[in-house]
């Protein structure tokens, strides 16, 4: 029956997910997608070190480990690194982050940063640049260390006169509170998003057991300032040893809604948000190696998956929690893909409240969402979080399958993307 | 409309004589085409409107194409699915005058040169397109166009294969990339132009397009993913436009394409289509530049539905059309036909009278002729 199997390819045309997982010659592929482990910040295994040298030791560890040996660094033709809070979005330090790693010094490089979808926004921009011919192949990364950059220096400074206006002055609002601002304005209990959160935490310590984020993770070496030091002098350099990180440090065992509901709320006296539903602050690099089809067709390297999609919208800044409600659709709309036909929706948890909401508002299937855990529980490095969730939505479909990851965007936005596995 | 009902037959490819008005031939298989005889129809149109059955030959296979002889009003071509081309004469009954049998599985279609009369050539499922000279007696054919081994040669991509790297090395992805897919050349359609005799057009399933020049020694001269890596089924040149072509297929878009536009290199991107119409829903089984113009192109579907299209030579219909995401203009479709009750698979141009006249079949078992000025 070759004759009715090749006529049955006519009507193939039809079906949404054949279309979009059709292989061209010019479509992006990854092929590769890898991240260093999220570790707490302020206290996890990375605290010692800035981002730049997470960046450095993971982009070292993808061209020893990953990629097949004698790889051709300069066929790299750029570098877009993501990243939130070092000033001017790592500009500089990511720059010698990369040259650092070996990649020579004439691949460009681009610090990129829309907030926690910077590392999506650098897997965009290097897309991008392929699908309309700029280069053949980039490298996409996200980078975040909280432990050093997150703190007051942070702080948005926005001029007196800008403030004035309403609209302005909601960019000023914490991420907390709006995340309280759905919450009230969309009724979602305390209750619900302690089970989402649990729900997390359970989901992601499963998968940490059966290990599976060991295929993501590069294991990589830092030094750290050594707790053992006895030496009180203050003057005397630190002492310090070297460890190998190969595991995420967010999820716990043994959290349930009872344990979450001891909690106090976190910024609202009569809040429902606090430390056990929010995302975590940790530190974490991922990086997505993209190029044109054919090109990784004439190396012979295996490609992983296929970038389809992306989209960005704005909503109000303060109730930015809802991004994917609104992004989601918006791609899903752009490749004309009805939303039954994702299999996995790696959506960002920023807060329980605001994910709860994104799931019920664009109608989601629970357990196709985070199906190893989210951001609560396995953490939330600002500019990584969005190369980070490609490299695991990557894991998690099968060959043919199509997933979504989005997140939403401080001072109101939510970005959403779409890809195939191979 | 007058209608003629090939019973038990499912219509596969249909085509108006090129030397009487009221003449047509049809290619129908039993069982769907999947399984099973095959049947040639030579059917007249009567002047009441009758279309009774002049003679017809049973075959051992499905027949998939159809074509009339140039040079001969009695004679003509069709293919089937065991691979064989056979010459009817129409004035004797039964079987073929000749047989054409190099190819090694279905042949979808078969089309006959209007300049060198002489040639015909047939698009198989083997991944060949062959020339044949049916006039000489010569029952072998003059030449084979091979759509991979020739792309092959062009892009020397097999000639030097890189080391491949162990998948322990790179544990990112079990299945290798399957693009050159050696079994995914099926060619469909095969079409000499109208305004040179030594260029010869195909379109195959791994979506390509493909154009031969039989003079070169690589006869492969231009080749490009034509329909979005989706399989592409038909191909015709534009009668008045020489360097004018139009393919569709499986991605249900029709796209006309100026091969003058076509950049040879095979790292760019896939090339722009000058137009492309949108509309079906399901896949174009055929399509037929108008005889009468430059700018009418009919197109048959498995959405059961047969369009007439105008290709609007208007500027503001020709940029600003990005393949994928973005919407192209409003689709000019200025007719449909919805009489076919199943998949219209096979469509033809009538050359005389009134211009607008067509004939459609599908496997609704089902000749319909009609005029497509006289469409609501």
């Amino acid at each position: 029956m070759e004759r009715l199997s090749q006529l049955r390819k006519h009507l193939a045309g039809d079906d949404p997910v054949e279309r979009l997982t059709a292989k061209n010659s010019d479509d992006v592929v990854i092929v590769a997608a890898f991240r260093t482990a999220v570790t707490k910040g302020g206290k996890g295994k990375f605290k010692d070190v800035n981002s730049d040298v997470l960046l450095q030791k993971l982009i070292e560890g993808l061209f020893e480990q990953k990629l097949p040996p004698g790889f051709d660094k300069s066929l790299i033709e750029e570098v877009t690194v993501g990243n939130v809070l070092n000033p001017g979005a790592g500009a500089n330090e990511h720059r010698a982050a990369m040259l650092a790693a070996g990649i020579p010094s004439s691949v460009p490089f681009l610090a990129i940063n829309r907030q926690c979808s910077s590392g999506l926004m650098a897997v965009n921009d290097v897309a991008n640049k392929i699908l309309v011919g700029q280069i053949a192949c980039g490298l996409a990364a996200g980078v975040e260390s909280m432990s050093s950059n997150y703190g007051p220096s942070a702080m948005p400074k926005v001029s007196k006169s800008v403030l004035k206006h309403p609209e302005g002055a909601k960019c000023m609002i914490p991420m907390g509170i709006t995340n309280e601002n759905i919450n009230s304005k969309f009724g979602i209990s305390r209750t619900a998003q302690d089970e989402f959160a649990s729900n997390s935490y359970q989901k992601a310590e499963k998968a940490v057991r059966e290990g599976q984020f060991r295929e993501e993770i590069i294991p990589i070496q830092v030094e750290v300032e050594d707790e053992d030091d006895e030496n009180d002098d203050d003057d005397a350099p630190a002492k310090t040893k070297t460890i190998t990180v190969d595991q995420d440090e967010g999820p716990r065992p043994n959290v349930t809604v009872e344990s979450l509901g001891k909690l106090r709320p976190a910024f609202k006296k009569d809040g429902s948000t606090h430390a056990g539903n929010a995302s975590q602050v940790s530190d974490g690099a991922a990086v997505v190696l993209l190029m044109r089809r054919n090109m990784a067709q004439d190396l012979n390297l295996p490609i992983l998956g296929k970038y389809i999609a992306c989209t960005t919208v704005g909503v109000p800044p303060e109730i930015m929690g809802v991004g994917p409600a609104y992004a989601i659709p918006a791609v899903l709309k752009l490749v004309d893909l009805p939303k039954e036909k994702v299999t996995v929706y790696e959506i960002n948890e920023a807060f329980a409240g605001q994910a709860l909401y994104c799931i019920n508002k664009v109608g989601l299937d629970k357990n196709k969402v985070n199906p190893n855990g989210g951001a609560i529980a396995l953490g939330h490095p600002l500019g990584c979080t969005g190369a980070r969730q490609v490299s695991t939505i990557m894991r998690e479909l099968k060959p043919g399958e199509i997933g979504v990851t989005s997140m939403c965007i401080g001072t109101g936005m939510g970005a959403a993307a779409v890809f195939a596995r191979e | 409309m007058f209608k003629f009902q090939t019973n038990g037959f499912s219509g596969y490819a249909v085509r108006y004589s090129p030397f009487y008005d009221n003449k047509i031939a049809v290619a129908t298989s039993a069982n769907y085409g999947l399984v099973g005889n095959g049947r040639l129809y030579v059917l007249s149109i009567m002047d009441d409107g009758n279309i009774i059955t002049d003679i017809s030959y049973d075959t051992q296979d499905g027949l998939f194409g159809v074509a009339w002889s140039e040079t001969n009003e009695n004679h003509v071509l069709t293919s089937s699915g065991d691979g064989c081309v056979s010459l009817f004469d129409t004035t004797l009954k039964d079987y073929p005058v000749m047989k054409f049998t190099e190819h090694q599985r279905e042949v979808f279609s078969v089309d006959w040169s209007n300049i060198d009369k002489n040639l015909f050539c047939s698009a198989s499922w083997d991944g060949s397109v062959k020339v044949w000279s049916p006039g000489s007696n010569r029952n072998t054919s003059l030449l084979t166009l091979r759509s991979l081994a020739s792309r092959e040669e062009k892009t020397g991509r097999i000639e030097k294969p890189i080391p491949v790297v162990q998948p322990s090395q790179v544990p990112m992805s079990k299945t290798r990339p399957n693009i050159r897919n050696d079994n995914n050349d099926c060619v469909y359609d095969a079409k000499f132009s109208f305004h040179d005799p030594n260029i010869i057009m195909s379109c195959n399933s791994d979506s390509h397009l493909q154009l031969w020049d039989t003079r070169l020694p690589n006869p492969l001269f231009m080749d490009f993913v034509a329909h979005n890596g989706l399989e592409a089924l038909s191909c015709d040149f534009n009668r008045y436009r020489p360097f004018v072509v139009a393919s569709a297929g499986v991605d249900k878009l029709a796209k006309v394409w100026d091969t003058r536009m076509i950049q040879p290199n095979v790292h760019s991107r896939p090339p722009r289509a000058l137009n492309k119409f949108m509309g079906h829903e399901f896949a174009i089984r055929k399509l037929a530049w108008s005889p009468h113009g430059p700018t009418q192109l009919l197109t048959c579907s498995y959405d059961m539905t047969v369009r007439v299209w105008n290709d609007s030579p208007s500027p503001t219909s020709r940029v600003g059309l990005l393949d994928g995401a973005s919407q192209p203009h409003a689709p000019p479709c200025s007719k449909i036909f919805s009489a076919h009750t199943e998949f219209v698979m096979g469509c033809d141009w009538s050359l005389w009278g009134e211009p607008g006249w067509v004939v459609t079949t599908g496997w609704d078992e089902m000749v319909y002729v009609w005029n497509t000025q006289r469409l609501q």
